[in-house]
C-alpha cells in the first residue's frame, strides 16, 4: 500500500507537528477540528513553526507554500473518506476518542487503518467501539515530531498482523522514521519512562537536594540529555505530564507512578510550562527560555 | 534510429525524442508534480504548438506511459507506434567510482545505481525509478545510463581526495566526484571542432555557469580537476549554494545558532550563495539589474561570485601549467556578457583579451568572444547535455548491436 492521503484529527500540538510532517514528506493532509476556529488557529500555528523554520534556514519561502498546499482543512469527519490512514490526535480523554473511533468506523471501509496517536489510553479500549478492531492501531509521535525520528506502533489486543505491517511501513518509508512496536500497556516505552524520570526528579526537588536549574544541568550535561528534566516537563505541559501519571498511577498501582505534590500544585497554579509561558521555567512566545 | 532522453526527478520527469539521423529534436517535454492527482503534462512536437494536460499520475510508470501515448498521439504525436523508439537514455547524477562513462542498463547496472543511494540521496533512487518505468512499459528496449560524474573520473588521486583520514574515503567513499560532467564534456568537445585543433592538445578551463556552477580543468582531453567536489555545494558561489568555506564554520554555526545537520545543510545549499548576499535573489538577471540600478548588495553579491570564478579559472590555469581556451556555458555562462566581462577584466595577465562587441553579441552558437590577438581563445558553447545523452546512447547501442 502506498499511503497518499491521510486524514488527522485534532489539531492541537500534536495534530499540527504531524500534519506538518505528513505535508513535509510530500503527502496530502486532510484536517478536521472541532470548530472552525480551533482549525484556524491550528493552522495558524502550522505556517508559525514553518516561518520559524525559516528563520533557521532549515526551509524557503516556496516549500514552505508547498507544504502548506499540501494541508487541506475540512468541516467534517465524512469528508475525510479518500484517505488511506487517519490519525486522531484529539485530547487525551477515553470518551471523546470512543466517539470519535465510533464514527470514523462507519465511515471508512475496513481497509482504511485507523490510528490514535494516544500515548496512555488503552487502544483495546478504543478499538472494542468499531466493528473492524483489527485495523485500529496506536502511533504514538514524539514531539516535537518533525525533529524525533521515532514512533512507538502500538498494537491493541486485536490490532492484525496486516495492520500492524502496514503502518509499519508507512512510518518508516513514508515518514522516514523508526518504528518501535510496543504491545498495550499503559505510557508503552516512553511515556512510562520519562514521566518516572520527572517524577523522581520532582522528589529530589521536593526533598530540597537540588535546585531545579542544577538538576536540570546535571542530567543535561551528565547524560547527554537534550533538555534536563524539568525542562523536559515544562515542554511536554506540566498538565499532560500530570495526567499521563495519574492514569498509570491508576492502571498499574503502584506508588511509583504517584504524581508528586510540586508537580500537582504547579498545575493548579495554572503553571503548565512553555504553553502558559511558566513551569519550572519561564519561556517566551516562541517557547525559548527566558 | 529514435532515442527517447529521460531525466527522472523525484517528483517530475523531463524528455526529448531525438532522430539520430540528423540530431533533430522530434518532441520534448516534461511531467511535473508525479505522485499527485493534478500532474502536468507539457510536451511540444517540433513546429507544432505546446500542449498542457493536467491528470492523475500517481508513479513513474503511469508518467512514462502518458509520455508514449503522447509521442503516438495521432493529432500532438510525433511517432506511428511505440516500437519506433529504439532506445532510451538516461541521465544519471551519481556514478560513484564504479561509471568512468555511459553503460548498457543491466541488472548489475541497476544494482550499482542503487548502491550510490547513500551518495545522492535525492536523485539516484528516482532515476532508478524513471529505468524502472521505461522497462515495464518498453520491455524490448535497451536502455543506457549517462553519469553526471563520469566525465571527471579521470582526475588524478591529487585532484580528487580530501585531506583528511584515508579510513572515511575507504569506508565511506568520501571523496571529490564532481557534477555537469556531461555538460563540460559536450562544450570542451564542442569548442575543439570549433577551434579544428583536438582535444587532446588543449588546455582548457570550462566554466559551467548555471543556477548551480562548476569549472573543469581540462588536460590531455580529459578532466583534471573540477571545483564542485562530494557533493554539488563545493567550488564556487551558486544561486542558493555557498561554495567553498571553511569546514570549520560549520560546527562554529551549529554551535552558536543551535542548527541541526539538516538545518545547515539546507542553509548552505539553499540559503545561501547570490540569494545571501544580494537579499533579493538567486537569479543572476535579477541580481545584475539590481546593481545597474545602485543596488549595493547585489553588486556585492555579483562582485563575489564573479571573483570565484576569476580564481578558479586562476588555479586551474597554475594546475595545467598553461591555459589556452575558456570557455563560458549553462544559463548564466551563456547569456551573462556581464559576468563574462567581469570576470575576463582580471585575468589579462594570462593572456586574455575579451572583444566587447563579440561578447555582448546575442547569438546560439559557438561563438568567439576574444580578440584576434589574445592569447587565450575565450569561448562561449551552448551546452546540451540531453544531445550528448542520446550520442552516448545511439553509440551504446549501435555497438551492442554490431556485436550481436
Amino acid at each position: 500500500m502506498t499511503v497518499r492521503r491521510t486524514g488527522v484529527i485534532g489539531i492541537g500540538t500534536m495534530g499540527q507537528g504531524i500534519a506538518e510532517m505528513l505535508a513535509y514528506k510530500g503527502l496530502d493532509v486532510y484536517v478536521v477540528e472541532q470548530s472552525p476556529e480551533k482549525l484556524e488557529a491550528g493552522l495558524g500555528q502550522i505556517e508559525l513553526s514553518l516561518d520559524k523554520q525559516i528563520e533557521k534556514w532549515a526551509l524557503t519561502q516556496a516549500e514552505k507554500k508547498l507544504v502548506l498546499n499540501r494541508i487541506h482543512p475540512l468541516e467534517r469527519l465524512e469528508q475525510l473518506a479518500d484517505c488511506d490512514i487517519v490519525i486522531e490526535t484529539i485530547t487525551e480523554e477515553l470518551d471523546a476518542k470512543k466517539e470519535i473511533f465510533e464514527r470514523l468506523d462507519q465511515i471508512f471501509d475496513a481497509s482504511v487503518i485507523l490510528a490514535s496517536n494516544t500515548s496512555t489510553l488503552s487502544l483495546t479500549e478504543l478499538a472494542s467501539v468499531t466493528k473492524h478492531p483489527e485495523r485500529v492501531i496506536g502511533t504514538h509521535f514524539v514531539y516535537p515530531v518533525s525533529k524525533i525520528d521515532m514512533v512507538e506502533i502500538v498494537r491493541g489486543l486485536k490490532t492484525s498482523d496486516d495492520t500492524f505491517e502496514r503502518t509499519k511501513h508507512f512510518i518508516e518509508e513514508v515518514t522516514n522514521k523508526k518504528g518501535v512496536m510496543v504491545f498495550e500497556s499503559p505510557g508503552f516505552i516512553t511515556t512510562r519512562l520519562i514521566c518516572l524520570f520527572i517524577n523522581e526528579a520532582l522528589h529530589v526537588l521536593e526533598e530540597g537536594v537540588a535546585s531545579a536549574d542544577d538538576i536540570d544541568s546535571a542530567m543535561r550535561i551528565g547524560y547527554s540529555f537534550q533538555h534536563g528534566p524539568f525542562e523536559m516537563a515544562d515542554r511536554f505541559g506540566l498538565d499532560s505530564v500530570l495526567a499521563a501519571l495519574e492514569r498509570m498511577f491508576r492502571e498499574y498501582g503502584e506508588l511509583k507512578y504517584r504524581p508528586s505534590i510540586v508537580l500537582k500544585k504547579m498545575v493548579r497554579a495554572g503553571h503548565r510550562g512553555v504553553k502558559s509561558g511558566i513551569g519550572f521555567f519561564q519561556y517566551d512566545k516562541d517557547g525559548d527560555r527566558i | 534510429m529514435k532515442i527517447l532522453v529521460i531525466n527522472a526527478g523525484s517528483s517530475s520527469l523531463k524528455y526529448q525524442l531525438y532522430d539520430m539521423t540528423d540530431e533533430s529534436v522530434l518532441a520534448s517535454g516534461r511531467v511535473e508534480r508525479i505522485g499527485m492527482d493534478s500532474s502536468i503534462v507539457t510536451h511540444e512536437a517540433t513546429g507544432k504548438p505546446e500542449m498542457r494536460s493536467v491528470s492523475e499520475i500517481l508513479e513513474h510508470t503511469i508518467a512514462v506511459r502518458r509520455v508514449l501515448d503522447i509521442l503516438v498521439d495521432p493529432v500532438n504525436g510525433v511517432i506511428g507506434s511505440i516500437g519506433d523508439i529504439d532506445a532510451v537514455g538516461h541521465r544519471v547524477v551519481h556514478g560513484g567510482e564504479a561509471f568512468k562513462q555511459s553503460v548498457l542498463v543491466t541488472q548489475e547496472v541497476k544494482l550499482e545505481i542503487r548502491r550510490l543511494f547513500d551518495l545522492a540521496p535525492l536523485h539516484n533512487p528516482a532515476h532508478l525509478m524513471g529505468i524502472a518505468a521505461v522497462e515495464t512499459n518498453l520491455p524490448e528496449v535497451p536502455q543506457v545510463v549517462v553519469f553526471d560524474t563520469a566525465f571527471h573520473q579521470t582526475m588524478p588521486r591529487e585532484s580528487y581526495l580530501y585531506a583528511i583520514p584515508m579510513v572515511l574515503y575507504r569506508r565511506h567513499k568520501v571523496r571529490r566526484y564532481g557534477f555537469h560532467g556531461t555538460s563540460h564534456a559536450y562544450v570542451s568537445a564542442q569548442a575543439a571542432t570549433y577551434l579544428q585543433s583536438p582535444l587532446e592538445s588543449l588546455k582548457m578551463v570550462s566554466c559551467h555557469i548555471g543556477n548551480g556552477a562548476s569549472c573543469t580543468a581540462i588536460k590531455d582531453g580529459q578532466s583534471f580537476d573540477t571545483s564542485m567536489g562530494m557533493t554539488p555545494l563545493e567550488g564556487l558561489m551558486m544561486g542558493t549554494r555557498s561554495g567553498d568555506l571553511d569546514p570549520a564554520v560549520v560546527p562554529f554555526v551549529m554551535n552558536k545558532e543551535d542548527l541541526s545537520v539538516s538545518e545547515v545543510n539546507s542553509m548552505l545549499n539553499k540559503h545561501s550563495g547570490l540569494q545571501a548576499i544580494s537579499g533579493l535573489s538567486s537569479d543572476m538577471r535579477e541580481v545584475t539589474e539590481a546593481m545597474s540600478d545602485g543596488d549595493k548588495n547585489a553588486k556585492l553579491a555579483f562582485d563575489m561570485y564573479a571573483y570565484r570564478i576569476r580564481k578558479y579559472i586562476g588555479a586551474y590555469a597554475a594546475a595545467m601549467n598553461g591555459i589556452d581556451t575558456l570557455v563560458f556555458t549553462a544559463g548564466v555562462g551563456e547569456n551573462s556578457s556581464v559576468l563574462r566581462q567581469a570576470v575576463c577584466d582580471g585575468l589579462t595577465f594570462l593572456g586574455i583579451e575579451l572583444d566587447d562587441k563579440r561578447n555582448n553579441e546575442r547569438r546560439k552558437d559557438v561563438r568567439t568572444i576574444s580578440t584576434d590577438s589574445s592569447r587565450v581563445k575565450v569561448l562561449v558553447v551552448p551546452t546540451n547535455e540531453e544531445l550528448l545523452i542520446a550520442r552516448d546512447t545511439f553509440e551504446i547501442v549501435q555497438r551492442q548491436l554490431q556485436t550481436q
